[in-house]
């Protein structure tokens, strides 16, 4: 009997020894993967109880996808970071533990101190579902440099359509055969940019005041707003001012930038960071500018873009308690801090904002304070809190296969608002 | 309890032994082919949730929801498209660059080492590869065309450029692997052969197409086999790394189609039925190799 008694003190004592195990997968390649890795290890020396695997697992939707199989599976990861559009997939999921039920229980924990135009997103019918993480918003990027040789005020940079199709036409620049070598402007082609466009000018993407008072049923992008953004981009393209990329090739457009083969780019402001790096290196002055609005349409806002961590169900709640914990601190100004300026991502706290204007960084960085400002300055409403739909990847193809079309000449912008408009129905309509 | 009690112990086991040894390929086979097989079948009957923890039984719906979508269609056509060009292209073309490499020229060592090293680079390699190659502002083939031509193509965002360096680029890589199939098969015919036709006066093209044809049939049909099946189930790297299916789902396949409806939109009872429809693809031509193959070809 006594030694009975002994063994299972020793197993117990053994057991509440042992750490905590889990999983954080994030989508933050390159440079990042070891910032991440050293936010984490930071984690695990004031948390010893606790071990997390961190896992590069891939893009976004790599991750979901394997999220999925990991958890039919049986043996799900416990944080996952996901891009926003994944929100209302993972709510209808069932999978995960939403965030505002651990908030509630936490009162160590105050969600007010976060930036309003970053909680608006995640939450769904008042209620926080992740927690929002990696922020960003585009930015419209220029070459001063250039600017300057082509007669361009370096300090103005073009606010309308019309200011930046005549900056274009002047960026242009043709060899003694008459090709092209330098021209205007370039974005990767990806949906995104159509969605902030539609915000920007005050409007929504789908039904419903974009799927935030019931689910979304139809999209409402066929229309004026729609059309002055594929009106600007088929214009930029058959002028030769553009040059378009492969679908989501952010890498692509950042090359053309960086090697003064377009004047311009608009790109996300999580691009900051490596810019302002490659554009010293080239030898050129980066600048950076909200991005250009349709003539004489007030400006709307901006929409979050990036990603939020989700913390996903698991059978013994000590994993929970963990997990939570690890969310928790990388949402904290500390991190938050360290990631902002690693990368340019936006430190998603007031706090964290306030102590960095007070030391001063963003005198030295004005262009982190760009991207900030054309967030806070922001209209703030369901246009510009953004649309959360079930099937917003199809809906985003729906977009992409259209403007392909377009570009490549095959149809008008009518026709691929049109058609992106047919298929991004049929998409909601299916989803299930 | 004696002798032959032991004697029919072993007799039992001798029997069993076979499959004693082949059971871990069989619970294999089972756990990683026929299941997964089995349940592609039944979730192709089902309209399934992104996590899998609803389904509803929708019948046929997801096939016939496939055979009225103008998109699949338009992959089904690209797969045919882009199947026959690169197959017929890639044999006719393996068949003469054997013919050269069985020259006995000097250094032919070194141009068969040099044409082989293609094969020894994965699909998605070869795709990066050729995307930097074709690259329109920083690749090499542009800057060849923009100095000699002066001109300026967008070879993987437009129509029909897109489809054309795919399947340059599939060409490129299956070529080496029917080269060495054929130069194989070209050192296997007798001289005997060869030499009695030029007694007999024949010219090299009618020996070519004539003789060395005709002798090589048994490769040439199972290279068509191989290619169709790899232009068919393996072209989904150097799509997703060239194009990603783009400009407009333009050379989207079935596979890559598979794939986005399955990976990209988790329409996991959309993507069985496809992977069911690929599945009697494969039937027919497997059958079609073993009936046919052994029927017609001409073997020595």
């Amino acid at each position: 009997m006594k030694k009975v008694l002994v063994f299972l003190v020793v197993i117990l004592t053994v057991l509440s020894f042992a750490k905590t195990k889990i999983q954080f997968w994030h989508a933050m390649g390159g440079w990042r993967i070891e910032v991440i890795q050293n936010m984490v290890n930071e984690f695990m020396k004031l948390n010893p109880d606790i071990e997390v695997e961190v896992q590069y697992v891939g893009s976004y939707e790599e991750i979901l996808a394997k999220t999925v199989s990991a958890v039919q599976a049986g043996t799900p990861p416990h944080v996952v970071q996901l891009n926003e559009i994944s929100t209302q997939k993972m709510v209808d999921s069932g999978v995960i533990v939403p965030v505002q039920d651990l908030v509630d229980k936490d009162p160590s924990f105050d969600v007010g101190l976060f930036l309003p135009q970053v909680l608006n997103y995640y939450k769904v019918g008042g209620k926080l579902y992740s927690m929002p993480w990696n922020s960003s918003t585009p930015l419209l990027y220029y070459n001063k440099n250039l600017f300057k040789e082509v007669g361009l005020d370096p300090n103005n940079p073009p606010r309308t359509y019309s200011e930046l199709i005549e900056a274009c036409r002047k960026l242009v620049k043709k060899d003694e055969k008459g090709n092209v070598i330098r021209t205007g402007i370039t974005w990767c082609l990806y949906s995104w940019f159509f969605e902030e466009y539609m915000a920007l000018q005050n409007q929504p993407l789908v039904d419903n005041n974009n799927g935030r008072t019931a689910k979304a049923t139809k999209v409402v992008f066929n229309n004026q707003a729609g059309l002055n953004f594929m009106n600007l981009w088929n214009t930029l393209r058959k002028e030769g001012l553009m040059i378009n990329t492969k679908r989501a090739d952010w890498t692509a457009a950042r090359q053309l930038f960086i090697s003064q083969t377009v004047g311009m780019l608009i790109s996300s402001t999580s691009d900051v960071a490596l810019l302002m790096t490659e554009s010293a290196k080239q030898g050129f002055e980066l600048g950076t500018a909200f991005l250009p609005v349709p003539d004489g349409t007030p400006r709307g806002g901006v929409i979050i873009g990036g990603g939020s961590l989700w913390i996903i169900k698991q059978k013994n709640q000590a994993e929970v308690d963990a997990a939570w914990k690890l969310v928790k601190y990388l949402a904290e100004p500390g991190p938050q801090i360290v990631w902002h300026q690693a990368t340019g991502y936006f430190p998603i706290r007031v706090d964290a904002i306030q102590k960095l204007q007070a030391e001063g960084y963003y005198k030295e960085n004005p262009h982190h304070l760009t991207a900030i400002l054309q967030l806070l300055t922001s209209v703030q409403n369901y246009n510009t809190n953004g649309a959360i739909i079930g099937a917003f990847p199809e809906v985003r193809d729906a977009i992409e296969t259209a403007v392909e079309k377009m570009i490549s000449g095959t149809l008008t912008p009518k026709q691929a608002l049109d058609e992106a408009e047919k298929n991004a129905n049929k998409a909601i309509k299916e989803y299930f | 309890m004696g002798d032959r009690h032991i004697y029919g112990g072993a007799r039992v086991r001798r029997k069993l032994l076979p499959y004693l040894l082949l059971m871990p390929t069989y619970v294999i086979i089972v756990l990683f082919i026929y299941l997964p097989a089995y349940d592609s079948f039944y979730s192709s009957f089902f309209k399934v949730s992104v996590f899998g923890n609803r389904r509803i039984f929708v019948g046929i719906q997801n096939y016939l929801s496939l055979f009225t979508d103008k998109d699949y269609l338009a992959s089904v056509r690209f797969t045919l498209i882009y199947t026959l060009s690169t197959v017929v292209i890639s044999i006719f073309l393996s068949f003469f660059i054997a013919l050269l490499l069985d020259q006995k020229v000097p250094g032919s060592r070194i141009y068969r080492t040099l044409v082989f090293a293609p094969y020894a680079v994965s699909h998605a390699v070869a795709g990066a590869l050729w995307g930097f190659l074709l690259n329109p502002v920083v690749g090499h083939v542009n800057y060849l065309t923009r100095i000699f031509f002066g001109i300026q193509t967008q070879w993987l965002t437009t129509r029909p450029f897109a489809a054309y360096s795919l399947i340059f680029a599939s060409i490129w890589k299956t070529l080496p692997f029917n080269i060495i199939f054929y130069l194989a098969a070209l050192q296997g015919i007798s001289s005997e052969v060869i030499e009695a036709s030029i007694i007999d006066g024949t010219n090299s093209w009618t020996r070519v197409w004539k003789i060395i044809f005709p002798l090589v049939s048994p490769i040439t049909f199972y290279l068509v086999i191989m290619s169709i099946i790899s232009s068919t189930f393996q072209s989904f790297a150097i799509i997703d790394v060239m194009t990603k299916g783009g400009p407009g789902g333009y050379t989207t396949n079935m596979i890559y189609k598979l794939f986005m409806d399955g990976f990209r939109f988790q329409k996991t009872g959309l993507a069985a039925a496809e992977n069911v429809i690929l599945f009697f693809v494969m039937i027919i031509i497997t059958v079609f190799y073993f009936v046919y193959g052994q029927k017609r070809v001409h073997y020595q």
